[in-house]
């Protein structure tokens, strides 16, 4: 493997609903390393999601340590672990998550709005990473006039266009039709192969997994098979 | 894009809503600047120059007791008085009681001597001081009631028992009051029989002699049946405008409620918006977006929301001051109208801080909500 980018160790989540205790994660360790296009794979509730969060950095861990790119996302506070989200992490949702009253361009260049780039500098960026997604000549277009397909990828776009150091995909191809998963895959294998993002990725799609270098699969909050195949 | 075009584009998203709640707010604001203007009229009367020189000598128990015809020769004498005139209030009905408009007797020949302020054609005044059943008009009321110079008119007596035919001779513009009517004092007191004054009009030589005068007119009837009370012509309005203290407790009552409910209908809005945007915000944080980003885009939205329905009402306002004539759709209870400065100011601070107050607890409430959550809302 090489050198690793993502580093859990004896990483435990716990739910409490009442006096009820849910173990989402039991004591998982895990390498990711840098340029790796992994698929956490697993059925309904084996904890792929949580552990997904966790890397993210939009949920904490109950013990253990999460540790990207030599940050332990799991001790940064709200504010820092924002900014962290910022500069690290690019998201991509099963449902899309658009703003529905912004164009394709807008979307993209909403995280950029947060930084210090010039409005120049935002549209070369934009119009990059637009162009990178395949969706150009839709820049100007409403989610509601793009299908499914487009819309996952403006959001692929979005995720990308802050050149993070993990691409996080949330059951990416869940709704979308077989052609348009086809298309989103094809993307992201070309990003992880081409570009050398990292890309992790939650699927229970054996289809879906394929596209990746490594599977992962958890059962039950643990890992099976030492966490590699 | 910026940050303000994405809170425009957040803001616009429903436009019937956000119509609606701009309007509200509106209405809000223009009632509520409406009233503020009209409690002013009511609380605080006009000063010029010349009118902080005029004093008001009454009798100390009541506006209803009258004073004897002899005080005047002595006031005139008092060191720093200027001018004298008497100055009695007629209370009279102009064909219907709804009708009403101050009517003054007063001393012909002082009258705009001591009314210094306003304008009048010479002739007219002229005209005036030689007819003893002539009297001068406020153009307000002139134009109110469609009157013309050389008209007659009848003023039906209600305090004193006598009709007063009367002339018009002539009309004054400008001053604190535009509303008044003046007549001859000598044709009331042949009209009546009755040789009393209401009220003496003084005019004080300068600044300094005022409250020197006060003391010494007061001073000189303090033993007699008579005893006077002697204030500037300010206090004395004020003393007018205190009786209408239950109406500014009203005033003051409906203002309350107008922005309470302002902050109800904002803070209904908003959160309404806010929770449609649940998984949307949750996105933004996600994104990197911190919470103080987040509070700063809803705060933003709601400001704006609020400031611009605050300044349609005030200019709302302010075109009514302007382009209607509240004298005689007031029928003569408002003179003034003026929508000042101060009051716009008012008006849009409770506008923007009502929007800030009614978005706090929404967007708190977003800023705590984890992002998992958010997420989950929809989905």
């Amino acid at each position: 493997m090489d050198q690793a980018i993502v580093q859990i160790r004896e990483l435990s989540k716990l739910y409490r609903h009442g006096d009820i205790e849910v173990v989402a994660l039991n004591s998982i360790s895990l390498d990711i390393g840098r340029g790796e296009f992994v698929a956490l794979m697993g059925p309904s509730g084996s904890g792929k999601s949580t552990l997904l969060h966790i890397i993210a950095g939009i949920d904490r861990p109950t013990s253990g340590r999460c540790v990207v790119e030599g940050t332990d996302v799991s001790e940064l506070g709200e504010t820092a672990l924002a900014a962290w989200r910022k500069q690290h992490v690019g998201f991509v949702f099963q449902t899309f998550n658009l703003i529905p009253v912004l164009t394709a361009f807008e979307n993209v260049e909403l995280p950029l709005l947060l930084t210090g780039l010039s409005g120049r500098e935002r549209r070369d960026h934009v119009e990059a990473a637009l162009e990178l997604v395949g969706l150009a000549d839709r820049m100007k277009h409403l989610p509601r006039q793009l299908s499914g397909g487009q819309e996952q990828r403006v959001a692929i776009a979005r995720a990308l266009v802050t050149d993070p150091t993990l691409l996080v995909a949330d059951e990416p191809t869940g709704n979308l039709d077989a052609h348009s998963a086809a298309e989103v895959l094809g993307l992201l294998q070309t990003l992880n192969s081409a570009a050398g993002k990292t890309v992790v990725m939650v699927t229970h799609d054996p289809k879906a997994a394929a596209h990746a270098k490594r599977m992962v699969h958890l059962e039950k909050g643990e890992l099976l098979n030492g966490g590699g195949s | 894009m910026t940050i303000p075009g994405f809170i425009l584009r957040n803001a616009l998203r429903n436009k019937r809503r956000l119509t609606l709640t701009v309007l509200s707010v509106a209405l809000s604001l223009f009632l509520f600047t409406v009233l503020q203007t009209a409690l002013r009229e009511l609380s605080q009367p006009q000063v010029t120059e010349q009118s902080a020189l005029r004093l008001i000598t009454r009798h100390k128990v009541s506006l209803a007791s009258v004073l004897p015809l002899k005080y005047q020769s002595r006031i005139a004498r008092v060191p720093g008085v200027k001018r004298v005139s008497r100055l009695t209030w007629f209370g009279g009905i102009y064909i219907d009681e709804s009708n009403f408009f101050a009517q003054f007797g007063c001393d012909a020949n002082a009258l705009f001597d001591i009314l210094t302020e306003v304008t009048t054609d010479p002739e007219q005044v002229a005209a005036f001081k030689k007819e003893k059943t002539a009297c001068m008009v406020g153009i307000k009321t002139m134009n109110r009631f469609g009157w013309k110079v050389g008209q007659k008119i009848t003023l039906r007596g209600t305090i004193y028992p006598a009709n007063l035919e009367l002339t018009i001779r002539g009309v004054y513009h400008g001053g604190i009051d535009e509303t008044n009517l003046f007549f001859h004092h000598e044709y009331l007191d042949e009209a009546t029989g009755w040789r009393v004054v209401g009220c003496y009009w003084i005019q004080a030589a300068n600044a300094d002699a005022v409250a020197d005068i006060i003391q010494r007119v007061d001073a000189m009837f303090s033993s007699s049946a008579a005893e006077t009370k002697t204030e500037t012509e300010r206090a004395f309005q004020l003393t007018f405008l205190s009786w209408f203290g239950n109406v500014k407790l009203l005033i003051g009552s409906i203002c309350t409620v107008i922005v309470f409910t302002m902050m109800l209908v904002t803070a209904s809005t908003m959160s309404m918006a806010i929770r449609e945007r649940t998984r949307e915000i949750a996105v933004l944080k996600a994104l990197g977006y911190n919470g103080g980003q987040i509070f700063g885009l809803i705060l933003a939205e709601s400001f704006a929301l609020a400031l611009v329905g605050g300044l349609i009402g005030c200019v709302g306002t302010w075109f009514l001051a302007q382009n209607v004539d509240m004298y005689v759709l007031s029928h003569g209870f408002f003179v003034k109208f003026e929508v000042t400065p101060h009051i716009v100011s008012a008006g849009l601070l409770i506008a923007t801080a009502m929007g800030v107050v009614s978005c706090l607890a929404p967007a708190v409430a977003s800023v705590r909500a984890s992002v998992l959550d958010g997420l989950r809302e929809l989905d």
